[in-house]
């Protein structure tokens, strides 16, 4: 069975007078333990498939299940809850909790969880430690290197466990060595089971997963309007 | 998230924007302390009015002549005696005043001489430090003997020793038998500048006649005091053979009367203070929803953050919102602090003394709660109310 699931999705965004269909009928299905990228131009509907993927937002029409639950539904708390216990998020801009230290940030997902004070502390170290940070973590992010700030980012993301991770552009604002190994980390995660979804416009990027799912106009390349499975 | 976690978080927050915070409490701060210092300073001017106008006496009736009859007033000892038979009276004392050098040796100065009987201490709450009262025996005989109020007895240079000395009054000797405690006063004048000789003294050496200008009459309890003044009002116009439809040849002040009036006033003054003082906890308030719009907008990316890692619409509110309760609370106290230690030292100053009324501060805490409630619960729903994605791009 799939981890993720989406069916003939739609994403219409209503601009006043002229809609814009980012998404327009977009199926495809993630086996847990896959490492996928998807990949397509600017323009091409990837950040809406990040919103919809990572239940930031709802698909306007379709269906979208996600570890067994249909998800497209959803009210704004039941999402939120599900964010907080099925997916873990890797963004471009690391997007890390200013004047916070790092393992401060990296608890912040099992704050929400409603796990006690001491617990957070120790699952944030040990994923801080797992990704070589042992040393950075009272660091605040202005104390960090953008590759540090990433890993960090990656330690947050793990630290609930999810089901999912799901990465956007993750070395877009990393230098190239610095970017190579945060895709080491992925790949390292990739090794020992975690499902990766990875959203990149760079082919070099997308050509770590195992799969790559291309994605142009809204649709995914080589399903003529969604109808044909990819 | 437990109330805990989100008050550490909240205070975490304070601490890495320490000046904006304080500046922000810095409203509530002079809002609440001058809500306390104002209520305060209310209420030590009510106590002291009610202390003072108490110490003039209690349960006590003063009759004031109005009417004249040729050059002498209408009220005369014989009507004080009259109004000493009336069954709830407990004391009466005459009073005839005039003003009159003292000397001792060449020591003088220029004071009140009141002729009066015995009555007079218990009528207007005087107590003697050194010597004796007044007696009934030196009264009935008019004899010249004084008691000296304290200021008089002060700037004359006399103490204890002086009992038995004699002074001079208008030209006259007379012995002095007593000095009294002072009362101390302040606002209306000074009750313990004068000199009490009995009133036939006064009469027969300074202003002649039998005509006294003032009756004090003490009730003998408080629940009397309307029925007394009805008896004596009907007693005088019997006496003075007043026609139903003429008015008085004479006044009643009622010092109960007095007494309530003046805490009303001072009631309503302090009131009036609070409301003032209030306006200015308002605008602390108002500072506080607007530095936490402020903080709202800055932070829109990590409210972004925070849903996408989870937290859900009321996490973010009970975040703000505690933030708000956080600042306006720490405000409160210290608002409380500051507003105690001015009310100290404008107690001091004032001499009405200080003390802590739980009350008010529990009024004052309250509040700062109720201000960081209401200016806090907009900003926070304003944060809560974001969408993920555009608080995510937002730069």
């Amino acid at each position: 069975m799939s981890l993720l699931e989406l069916e003939q999705v739609t994403r219409t965004y209503d601009m006043g007078s002229v809609e814009v269909q980012a998404l327009r009928g977009v199926s495809l299905a993630i086996t847990a333990g896959e490492f996928v990228a998807i990949v397509g131009p600017s323009g091409s509907g990837k950040s809406t498939m990040m919103g919809i993927l990572g239940c930031l937002d709802r698909p306007t029409s379709g269906t979208y299940s996600l570890d067994g639950t249909e998800v497209s539904e959803l009210a704004d708390d039941a999402l939120a809850q599900i964010r907080s216990r099925t997916i873990g998020f890797v963004f471009q801009s690391y997007n890390l909790i200013p004047r916070t230290s790092a393992v401060d940030n990296v608890a912040t997902p099992l704050l929400y969880q409603g796990v006690g004070r001491r617990e957070r502390h120790a699952r944030a170290t040990a994923a801080l430690e797992r990704l070589g940070l042992g040393d950075r973590l009272s660091h605040e992010p202005t104390e960090l290197s953008g590759g540090e700030q990433q890993r960090v980012a990656v330690a947050r993301a793990i630290v609930t466990d999810p089901a999912v991770l799901l990465a956007d552009e993750p070395t877009g604002n990393l230098a190239t060595h610095q970017g190579l190994e945060v895709l080491e980390v992925f790949k390292g995660l990739h090794a020992s089971g975690r499902t990766i979804v990875l959203i990149t416009h760079d082919l070099s990027v997308a050509a770590v997963a195992d799969r790559q799912i291309r994605l142009l106009d809204g649709l995914v390349e080589g399903q003529a309007d969604g109808r044909l499975a990819a | 998230m437990s109330a805990v976690e989100l008050v550490r978080l909240a205070l975490s927050r304070l601490r890495t924007a320490r000046v904006r915070a304080a500046l922000t409490m810095l409203g509530v701060i002079i809002g609440v302390a001058s809500v306390v210092a104002l209520v305060s300073v209310g209420r030590g001017t009510t106590s002291q009015i009610t202390s003072r106008l108490s110490a003039l006496g209690t349960n006590l009736l003063t009759i004031n002549a109005t009417g004249r009859n040729g050059t002498n007033t209408t009220l005369t000892i014989d009507d004080a005696n009259a109004i000493a038979q009336t069954d709830t009276v407990a004391a009466v004392a005459p009073e005839v005043q005039t003003q009159q050098v003292v000397a001792v040796g060449r020591t003088t100065t220029t004071t009140s001489i009141v002729g009066t009987s015995a009555a007079y201490a218990s009528v207007r709450a005087y107590e003697v430090w050194q010597g004796t009262f007044l007696t009934d025996t030196s009264v009935d005989s008019s004899l010249r003997v004084a008691v000296l109020g304290a200021t008089v007895a002060n700037a004359l240079s006399l103490d204890a020793s002086a009992i038995g000395t004699q002074v001079s009054i208008g030209g006259l000797s007379f012995e002095v038998i007593g000095i009294l405690q002072p009362k101390g006063g302040s606002g209306f004048q000074d009750p313990d500048n004068e000199v009490l000789v009995p009133v036939g003294a006064v009469q027969k050496y300074f202003v002649g006649g039998n005509q006294v200008r003032t009756i004090g009459v003490s009730v003998a309890s408080p629940d009397a005091i309307q029925s007394t003044r009805d008896a004596i009002t009907s007693l005088l116009r019997t006496r003075h053979g007043i026609a139903t439809t003429a008015s008085d040849d004479f006044s009643i002040f009622d010092q109960a009367q007095l007494l309530s009036t003046a805490t009303s006033i001072s009631g309503t003054l302090t009131l009036l203070l609070g409301g003032i003082a209030s306006i200015s906890l308002l605008v602390g308030g108002i500072g506080i929803m607007n530095i936490m719009l402020v903080s709202v907008r800055e932070r829109t990316r990590e409210i972004g953050i925070r849903k996408a890692l989870g937290a859900k619409a009321r996490d973010i509110l009970s975040q703000f919102l505690i933030e708000a309760l956080t600042l306006s609370l720490i405000g409160g106290l210290i608002g409380i602090a500051v507003g105690l230690a001015v009310s100290a030292l404008i107690g001091r100053i004032a001499g009405w003394g200080f003390s802590i009324d739980p009350g008010t501060m529990a009024i004052a805490t309250l509040f700062s709660l109720v201000v960081g409630v209401v200016f806090g619960v907009w900003p926070a729903r304003q944060a809560a109310r974001l969408d993920p994605i555009a608080a995510l791009r937002y730069e």
